[in-house]
């Protein structure tokens, strides 16, 4: 049998890879203000309630990366403890890039749930 | 077993090791931002909870260091810095090569960079020159310690916005962010810190050395346009104008009218060599940007 823990690992980590952008920009757009790491990984840990699906420490290179292709936009601020906070804000590319992707999401989840269903 | 937030941020760092400089910084600065957050949170939730085993759940859900890396080597295989183009594997050729630099952003950014590095460098000569030179004769003073302090985070903060000039313009992948203190430090020690801290003379030898660079390279660029334009323009303008290429006393020097493309095309050549002067130079200052205002 193969090595089940360790292909399901894999299996998540690829499907983790553009989730991650599209659950980042939705929280972002929801948020009334610009919200921190620590902030989004909180949030989405009570979203996830007992199942964790990614590492809290995976979500700040997608951010970085959202950042640089302009749908989000970031400052530092400093905090009353400890070192200094990157807040995050969605730009109005942003906002455009979601509404197309929530499009995309819903095709892919109903593909999915056709295909695992069959028919 | 992980001991402490700093022992963590070394095994990362080593984890990242073959990265660019630029990506290195990033995670450290995000690793330490959210791992001290996240500690701070749970004792106050816990307060009960064990040190060790805090910092054991926090990094639980954080990632090991070695998770941590492999995330940020998988975006930023996805990502590119500004500007970066991918070159096409097909041959061009040489013709190709030498006018397609009209095709190459980095080529623009580069000149543009050229041309505010003399307002850029005079504002950081000035702005080092007044800061060192009030840091030392304020030291006698109790406050001038305070006034050191703020000049060394003040060049932290100039050496940020510099690698984010010399990224957008020159396509060389700066840190997006500042290194920190840690909270419970004094000013002393931030003062003592800084000091020894290379990172901080690197800087400071950047910024006093570039405003001889800018000027430099903002006389280069302008001659060489100016020389291009007066080229290519001399014929059109005696022309319409009767305006001579050159005047000695009552004695007045005209361009023989077959030269005209002639002189077009040294003008235009002399432009395109100027372009290709300006991108080695702005991949030159990148690479030295990079290793004196990038922390390792």
């Amino acid at each position: 049998m193969v090595d089940s823990p360790a292909v399901t690992k894999k299996f998540q980590k690829e499907m983790n890879a553009g989730i991650a952008s599209l659950v980042l920009l939705s929280v972002l757009e929801k948020s009334s203000e610009p919200m921190y790491g620590y902030q989004i990984a909180k949030l989405l840990e009570e979203y996830s309630s007992d199942a964790s699906f990614m590492k809290q420490g995976a979500l700040y290179p997608v951010l970085h990366s959202l950042e640089s292709s302009g749908l989000l936009e970031s400052k530092v601020e400093p905090s009353v403890s400890g070192p200094p906070r990157r807040y995050y804000e969605i730009t109005a590319d942003g906002r455009e890039t979601l509404v197309t992707w929530q499009g995309v999401w819903k095709q892919m989840k109903s593909f999915v749930d056709r295909a695992i269903k069959g028919g | 077993m992980i001991r402490s937030i700093d022992e963590y941020l070394e095994l990362l760092k080593i984890e990242l090791k073959d990265n660019d400089a630029a990506t290195i910084q990033d995670a450290l600065a995000d690793a330490e931002e959210h791992l001290r957050a996240a500690l701070a949170n749970l004792h106050e939730q816990q307060p009960a909870l064990p040190e060790a085993e805090a910092l054991n759940q926090v990094i639980e859900q954080y990632g090991s260091p070695d998770e941590t890396a492999s995330a940020y080597r998988e975006v930023e295989r996805r990502t590119s810095p500004g500007m970066r183009r991918e070159i096409p594997a097909q041959q061009e050729s040489g013709f190709q090569r030498f006018f397609g630099i009209y095709n190459d952003p980095k080529a623009w950014g580069a000149l543009l960079y050229m041309l505010i590095s003399l307002v850029t460098g005079i504002f950081y000569f000035t702005w080092v020159v007044t800061g060192l030179s009030l840091s030392l004769s304020l030291a006698i003073f109790i406050f001038g310690l305070l006034f050191a302090v703020f000049f060394m985070v003040s060049l932290r903060g100039l050496a940020l916005l510099e690698g984010r000039i010399v990224e957008g313009l020159l396509g060389v992948r700066m840190p997006r962010r500042s290194v920190f203190f840690q909270k419970d430090t004094t000013w002393f020690e931030r003062l003592k810190t800084n000091l020894v801290d290379k990172h901080t003379w690197l800087s400071l030898v950047y910024f006093f050395l570039q405003m001889p660079l800018g000027v430099i390279y903002f006389s280069l660029i302008v001659t060489l346009f100016s020389l291009s334009i007066a080229l290519m323009a001399a014929p059109l303008v005696q022309t319409i104008f009767d305006f001579p290429i050159l005047s000695i006393g009552v004695m007045r020097y005209y361009v023989p009218s077959w030269s005209t493309p002639l002189f077009l095309l040294v003008g235009f050549l002399i432009w395109t060599l100027a372009m290709h002067l300006g991108r080695w130079i702005g991949q030159v200052h990148g690479k030295y940007a990079k290793m004196l205002l990038v922390t390792e």
